[in-house]
């Protein structure tokens, strides 16, 4: 019996299998479904913070009161602080970055080595970030590892107090999160520009300082901006650190949303959430604006397709 | 760094024909310690990164951890963490959450990874389904709430933590599957077909094996990103909470429990970073040779 059923619902299931084409129906309905998902939800926060919450219900009046408030309470020091930190952190990521990637790529001559730095590199971007960021407290605190052994050894007399809870200690802590996505695309570009232009300008008698000014920062170029904006677009809705090491002096723009949705302020959630895209989006039409000469997105795909 | 020694440079430039600033500069960038500068920096960087986590191994095992000192060492945190039951099931939703997260980015990836290399412009699509990773974790979560919450009025639970991960996933599934995909020949569909195979035995017997490696990788990539998400299941979580939530309600709780997210934390790393590690050496090292 279910010998004599199973090969007709095969053929019946490989039938309607067989129609399922790509580009028939699975992506148009995917595209459809993701943009419900992605795209509805981000129109949606800015127009949502238009509205106003009265007595824990929304009033949908479209309103400008959500704004202003946010400018009257302050809150836009906030954002402020949120830009100046991503800004700092990114060209701090960059300059360390930077170099490094070139070594990767052409200096570092042993394959074991890099790989294995590219695995070091990797791991992070998959790891829980609260359990690593807490650890910094018992490094940084008041009686924690760097006041022990610096009282002990006689060095001060008081513990230094700005380690932890201060903008330094969010800074800090930033430094190794962060630097993954800043490493990775330049390292895939310089990994793609040929040994030939370097020995060419070389043989040119350009000095090691003019081929690095005059070729590889060029050419490395579209990894640096695909480095600054996956660096940049985390910061500035960065939320474990300043949360975990700021102890509350250093409020950036990911709290302010956390604390508004907690609060259920939504309109003012949304608003702020508004200002993080708002940021993103100005920060990277700047971008583009200065690098529009030497930029095209065809090379980041090429790069991905090697 | 650049330029190798071995090489003679060809051009001979008179040095003492160049005036006094360029020379000064051509002689700081021949400074043979730039590698080395450079080096320092990124391993101070990489540093960053793995000393807390050693410090969160060694401190696990301190009588207070948030004290300068490891010792007296003691086991007490691994007992506390033993006798306390409340972290088994975040762990357990992680897990399940992450393989069904991983199953989905699978599915979608290879569909929509395939039908992406053979569209006349592709552009539109990717650059759609790319989105997420242009947009931050903190809001794309606090977007997706407004929207569901309130402007559809769901209630949020596991399902809604499950499309915010996804949503974080899949845009890292589909690159690997487009790396692989976009290598693949069509000409050995047509040849198939030419031997009369139907699409879905074309699809299974032919392109599948060849597009496996970045299905798996998918899949592993939509696990481990799916097993630490915090900022987007933060806020859709309802009333559930996965591993990365409670970790995080722990240490910005009371200092009393932290003890337990250490001796904790350092469990899931021993565990998970080998794996890891071993995964990525072999994908590296293999897209290196293909």
């Amino acid at each position: 019996m279910a010998a004599a059923l199973t090969p007709t619902r095969r053929a019946w299931g490989k039938r309607v299998l067989d129609r399922l084409t790509p580009t028939g129906l699975a992506v148009p309905a995917f595209l459809i479904a993701w943009s419900f998902l992605v795209i509805v939800p981000l129109l949606v926060i800015v127009m949502f913070s238009f509205f106003q919450v009265k007595s824990y219900r929304i009033v949908y009046e479209p309103s400008l009161a959500t704004w202003e408030t946010l400018i009257e309470s302050g809150r836009w020091i906030t954002a402020v602080r949120t830009l100046r930190i991503g800004i700092t952190m990114t060209v701090i990521e960059l300059l360390l970055a930077f170099p490094f990637a070139l070594w990767l790529a052409k200096g570092c001559k042993s394959k074991t080595v890099k790989a294995l730095i590219i695995t070091l590199l990797t791991i992070p971007f998959f790891l829980d970030t609260s359990s690593r960021i807490i650890v910094w407290r018992s490094i940084l605190g008041t009686n924690g590892f760097v006041n022990t052994v610096l009282m002990s050894s006689g060095l001060i007399d008081e513990p230094i107090s700005w380690l932890l809870y201060s903008e330094f200690a969010v800074h800090f802590g930033m430094l190794g999160t962060y630097f993954p996505t800043m490493v990775f695309p330049i390292f895939m570009i310089m990994s793609l520009i040929d040994d030939d232009y370097i020995q060419a300008s070389s043989d040119l008698g350009g000095s090691p300082g003019q081929t690095l000014l005059y070729v590889i920062l060029p050419m490395s170029l579209p990894g640096v901006v695909a480095g600054v904006v996956f660096t940049l677009v985390p910061l500035m809705a960065a939320f474990t650190e300043p949360q975990m090491l700021g102890g509350g002096f250093v409020n950036l723009l990911g709290n302010s949303v956390n604390s508004a949705l907690q609060e259920l302020k939504y309109p003012t959630a949304a608003a702020l959430s508004t200002v993080v895209v708002a940021l993103l989006g100005l920060c990277l039409a700047a971008l583009i604006m200065i690098t529009r000469k030497r930029f095209d997105m065809s090379t980041m795909f090429q790069a991905i397709q090697r | 760094m650049i330029g190798s020694p071995s090489m003679p440079t060809m051009a001979l430039i008179d040095e003492r024909a160049l005036g006094e600033r360029s020379r000064f500069w051509r002689r700081i960038s021949r400074w043979p310690g730039w590698p080395g500068v450079a080096r320092a920096l990124g391993f101070f960087a990489i540093a960053m990164i793995y000393v807390p986590m050693l410090w969160l191994a060694i401190m696990s095992f301190a009588e207070s951890p948030l004290s300068g000192m490891p010792y007296p060492l003691t086991l007490g945190n691994y007992g506390a963490l033993v006798e306390d039951e409340r972290w088994i099931p975040p762990l357990q939703t992680s897990l399940v959450m992450s393989l069904l997260v991983a199953l989905v980015c699978m599915v979608i990836a290879t569909m929509v990874g395939r039908a992406i290399t053979r569209m006349r412009r592709p552009g539109g699509v990717l650059l759609l389904t790319l989105l997420p990773l242009f947009v931050p974790g903190l809001t794309m979560g606090a977007a997706l709430f407004i929207f569901l919450r309130t402007m559809l009025g769901l209630t949020m639970g596991l399902w809604s933590i499950f499309l915010a991960q996804l949503i974080w996933a899949l845009p890292f599934a589909l690159l690997l599957v487009l790396v692989i995909a976009s290598r693949f020949d069509l000409r050995l569909l047509e040849a198939a077909e030419d031997l009369g195979a139907p699409p879905w035995r074309r699809f299974w017997d032919i392109e599948m094996p060849l597009l496996r490696p970045g299905v798996f990788g998918a899949g592993v990539f939509g696990f481990l990103l799916s097993f630490n998400e915090l900022l987007r299941s933060l806020f859709l979580r309802g009333v559930e909470t996965t591993m990365p939530i409670y970790n995080w309600a722990m240490a910005a709780s009371q200092q009393s429990q932290v003890p337990i997210i250490f001796s904790l934390a350092t469990i899931i790393l021993v565990v998970t970073l080998p794996v890891m590690g071993l995964f990525f050496w072999f994908l590296f090292v293999k897209l290196d040779r293909s």
